[in-house]
């Protein structure tokens, strides 16, 4: 086989970068074990590059050695255990025994250095759960008043709805043209109260308003009267309502009237306690 | 390299097969400087790089008896693993998103798509950057960024038989430029 030919073909170079396909590794393999001058030429193609590489060695980071001890720790063979080893280290010329205890050195404060890192990680760890748990907790707390104070929100905000139902049903009451209003001014000695009573022709329902009424005892409540061919029939208790309270269904009447009443309400009138007073006048 | 060696390779990888540490140590030791070099000329940057290495000196460590002396040298060896580490690392999504910016602005300027620029080329990448343009890109795109044969002829439009003789040519031009 022409040798020189083959070695001059780039091949070889192939093969020592990796750029070689499957076919040309095998063969250059085959023909290294037949032929010392294309072994010769592999070789010192290969040691070209190597030089090369080490005269422009670059200095890696300081800590990568220490990083790689770190991941490699578990996969190294004790050094001590194996005399045989230690034997063949000692064999080899140029390194003596104090090197081999160096070895054994760097191995026990290597595990010094694990050890130590797994405390200082312990601990940085305790205090970061710590920290982390107070956290929480805080925002635990805090979450539970925004929620509180959002449910308390939500009822007022409740509260205001209806009133605002209230007052709008009232107002469409008083916008009926149908709704007849009987003003019921204060009477002799209680001039400072004054009340409204709203009367729907059609459905003949006594809406009540008390514009301002005297403050009362607990124990009593104000009465409507519907005064009805001279006599007073229950128009309904008054309780505290906002806007229009609606009271009872009063087909006629011709006057209507406000007294104080115990509790609950009276069957017939208590006359000196009366309060506010007024007549219906008709419509044209 | 300014340390006197004590272990010959035979008996470097005899010892790194029976997982000794202290034969760890004397191959990183002595071999990482010129490992770390093969990897900046495919990886410039040197953080990215150092992660490379590292995962190189871990794969070294893990296949070390698939190691065959009478296939060729160590060096070669250990010199394939950091190419194929570094060209893995050139591919990984991540290191795309990080020089995709880089790699736009630089395509502009260099034909060769190379990430590196002039000032920053290292090793065997600055040899090979003075090869003429046909022989470089050829090297660039093979060796350093890791296309095969196949897919170098459709890049370039050029008949795979003539991506094959040139590459060759292309190498050996560089083994005489490496031999000095």
């Amino acid at each position: 086989m022409d040798t020189k030919t083959y070695i001059e073909s780039g091949i070889i170079e192939s093969y020592v970068l990796g750029l070689a396909d499957s076919t040309e590794v095998s063969e250059l393999e085959m023909l290294c074990a037949q032929y010392p001058d294309i072994k010769q030429a592999l070789d010192d193609f290969e040691r070209q590059i190597e030089n090369h590489a080490f005269s422009g060695e670059v200095t890696p980071p300081a800590d990568l050695k220490h990083k790689l001890m770190l991941a490699l720790a578990d996969e190294f063979e004790p050094e001590a255990e194996n005399n045989n080893a230690k034997n063949r280290l000692t064999a080899i010329p140029g390194f003596d025994t104090a090197d081999t205890d160096t070895i054994k050195l760097q191995g026990n404060s290597f595990w010094k250095y694990m050890a130590a890192a797994s405390v200082i990680l312990l601990v940085a760890s305790g205090v970061f759960n710590y920290v982390q748990y107070n956290k929480l907790q805080s925002a635990t707390t805090k979450y539970e008043a925004l929620l509180t104070e959002r449910n308390s929100l939500q009822a007022s905000n409740g509260i205001f709805e209806t009133r605002l139902n209230d007052f709008q049903k009232s107002v469409a009451i008083m916008e009926n043209p149908d709704v007849l209003k009987v003003d019921l001014p204060g009477i002799k000695g209680k001039e400072n109260n004054h009340a409204t009573v709203y009367w729907d022709n059609k459905t003949k329902d006594v809406y009540f308003l008390s514009a301002k009424m005297d403050k009362i005892p607990e124990d009593k409540q104000y009465q409507l009267w519907a005064i009805v061919d001279g006599k007073p029939v229950n128009a309904g208790l008054i309780t505290d309502c906002d806007g229009l309270c609606k009271l009872e269904n009063i087909p006629r009447a011709e006057l209507f009237a406000v007294t104080l009443e115990p509790k609950g309400g009276s069957k017939s009138p208590t006359l000196s306690d009366m309060y506010v007073a007024g007549a219906v006048l008709k419509q044209s | 390299m300014t340390e006197i060696q004590k272990y010959t390779e035979a008996e470097l990888v005899g010892l790194l097969k029976e997982r000794r540490q202290s034969a760890f140590s004397y191959l990183y030791d002595n071999y990482s400087g010129a490992l770390y070099n093969v990897v900046l000329a495919i990886v410039p940057d040197r953080d990215i790089a150092s992660d490379v290495l590292q995962e190189v000196f871990v794969k070294i460590w893990k296949q070390c008896e698939s190691y065959d002396s009478s296939k060729g040298r160590l060096f070669t060896w250990m010199m394939n693993i950091a190419r194929n580490a570094s060209i893995d690392m050139l591919r990984s999504k991540g290191y795309q998103n990080s020089q995709q910016n880089r790699e736009l602005k630089e395509t502009v300027y260099d034909s060769a798509g190379s990430t590196a620029t002039n000032t920053d080329r290292i090793g065997l990448r600055k040899v090979v950057h003075t090869l003429k343009d046909d022989y470089k890109i050829l090297i660039e795109l093979s060796y350093f960024e890791g296309f095969t044969q196949d897919e170098i002829s459709k890049m370039l439009n050029i008949p795979l038989g003539t991506v094959k003789t040139r590459l060759r040519n292309a190498l050996l031009q560089l083994r005489e430029l490496v031999k000095n």
